[in-house]
């Protein structure tokens, strides 16, 4: 005789599909897996605690205790690990950012990285519509399956998106306040009746990580995806110049200093890989819970975790 | 003054002078950059809403508003007449500061008057009332289909869908935030 009951057991406060939720989650995680297994890539595991978080005006880390803090992405780690040679790396794992609260915003969520030699955001794009499409084909009758009609899907640089949406060509007249402010009143609006799109060429002040432009200084090698207005990646051609890398940490540590924000050190061991030298990538960061909002329609974050903020 | 981290649903603004009450919000931060929030927002006084996006770190004023309970004794033309229970003040609010509340209203109900800057702007109904049928045709024999509906007025005026076994001078029960009938009661 078994003691175990078949009798469904209520385990509030947890919703009643999160069963059905954590099944999709897993068989897209095994397909994610799948896909880079089948493109020999190899999965790597970088920290979620470092003592160096990445330097970026907006993006806030948790600290950790003991002068480490949780990490806001892999990045620093993983782009070391490509200076060992290994061509292709990827992982799953999961990044915090403190003060994102709201529908479409947790502070700790779950990300997917990819770096790959030998190509540049193009060749990731590429590859991000292949994923997209494994991901979507044949999953689950929950799919909102109009997603794949668009295909090849829709790409855009920024300053075109800007100029018939916002009427300014931002990397020809940089003004980030307008900027950013547009694009949550005219470019968002906009975004979310697109099923999926590439967004690319980002104005060069918000390089971030990435390489400029061979042929325009003013744009760089960056894109971000689109689905109904939710961001679910962002890619760059990786930025491998040590004393570029190091001038735009010290410009983001004054931008962090001018808005009083925490300072926190530069990463000297990533500067010095740099140095050591950094293969050629480039590189994607792919935010899975949006991900499977995107896919399965749901419209808060919190519905697709099974442990939000809120139910911890 | 209150920040953007603040915001959350029915909190209530003062913008501009008047006071408006959040009906919606959400956290935006387009891709690295600076943080927003974008509202939608609804007139408290005029009832019209609108989208407005506040930039992180933002100060906001919150609109104090005030609650006083009162009994609704009559309407003459536009003027609807309230009395507050507690000083036994009598006041006037004309129709448009009423709004859709006046389907509901009966002689001597108690509601909620809001009052902003010392000024009544609106008022807050009980979630349920109870109303008398004045009209409604009789049931058509045979009509047993479960689920079926016919319109019943009631004594304010306002017509609702009720079962087809509700009839003239009956009381029921309304909930005020849908319009629709809830229950037969018997008094």
């Amino acid at each position: 005789m078994s003691n175990v009951s078949n009798a469904p057991i209520r385990a509030y406060p947890f919703p009643d599909n999160l069963k059905q939720l954590l099944i999709t989650r897993h068989a897209i995680n095994i397909k994610i897996r799948s896909f880079f297994t089948d493109a020999v890539y190899v999965e790597v595991e970088a920290p979620c605690r470092v003592k160096c978080p990445g330097i970026d005006p907006y993006i806030d880390a948790i600290p950790a205790g003991n002068g480490y803090y949780l990490a806001t992405s892999p990045e620093l780690q993983m782009k070391r690990l490509m200076a060992l040679g290994i061509p292709r790396i990827y992982q799953i794992t999961h990044a915090f950012r403190s003060n994102e609260h709201g529908s479409r915003h947790n502070s700790e969520f779950a990300l997917l990285e990819w770096y790959r030699t030998g190509t540049d955001y193009w060749g990731i794009m590429d590859e991000t519509e292949q994923l997209l499409l494994y991901l979507m084909v044949g999953d689950s009758d929950d799919q909102d399956i109009t997603l794949i009609h668009g295909v090849p899907f829709q790409r855009m640089c920024v300053d075109e998106l800007f100029s018939e949406r916002a009427g300014w060509e931002p990397s020809k007249a940089w003004d980030e306040d307008r900027y950013f402010l547009d694009w949550v009143n005219k470019i968002d609006p906009y975004l979310a009746t697109m099923p999926v799109i590439f967004i690319y060429d980002f104005p060069a002040p918000l390089s971030s990580l990435s390489k400029l432009k061979d042929t325009d200084h003013l744009v760089c090698e960056r894109f971000e995806l689109f689905i109904r207005g939710l961001e679910i990646a962002n890619a760059f051609t990786e930025l491998t110049d040590p004393l570029e890398q190091e001038a735009r940490f010290k410009k983001a540590l004054r931008k962090r200093r001018m808005m009083k924000k925490e300072e926190y050190t530069i990463d000297e061991k990533f500067l010095d890989a740099l140095k050591g030298g950094i293969p050629a990538c480039s590189g994607l960061a792919l935010g899975i819970d949006r991900l499977i909002m995107a896919l399965y329609g749901y419209s808060e974050i919190g519905m697709v975790q099974a442990f939000p903020e809120t139910r911890l | 003054m209150i920040e953007t981290s603040d915001i959350r649903k029915n909190l209530k603004l003062q913008i501009d002078g008047d006071p408006w009450i959040v009906v919606d919000f959400q956290f935006v931060k387009p891709g690295k950059g600076q943080a927003f929030t974008r509202t939608k927002i609804k007139n408290l006084i005029t009832g019209n809403v609108i989208e407005r996006t506040y930039r992180s770190g933002e100060k906001l004023e919150e609109a104090y508003i005030e609650e006083h309970e009162m009994a609704y004794l009559y309407a003459q033309g536009d003027a609807f007449h309230f009395m507050n229970n507690q000083t036994y003040e009598q006041i006037e609010m004309t129709a448009e500061q009423v709004g859709d509340a006046k389907s509901y209203l009966t002689e001597n109900m108690t509601v909620e008057v809001l009052y902003f800057n010392n000024k009544p702007i609106g008022i807050t109904l009980p979630n349920f009332v109870e109303l008398q049928i004045v009209h409604t045709e009789p049931a058509v024999k045979g009509d047993t289909v479960s689920g079926a509906t016919k319109t019943a007025e009631v004594s304010t005026g306002f017509k609702v869908q009720v079962p087809v076994f509700i009839s003239n001078s009956e009381w029921i029960v309304i909930d005020t935030r849908t319009g629709g009938y809830v229950e037969r009661v018997k008094r």
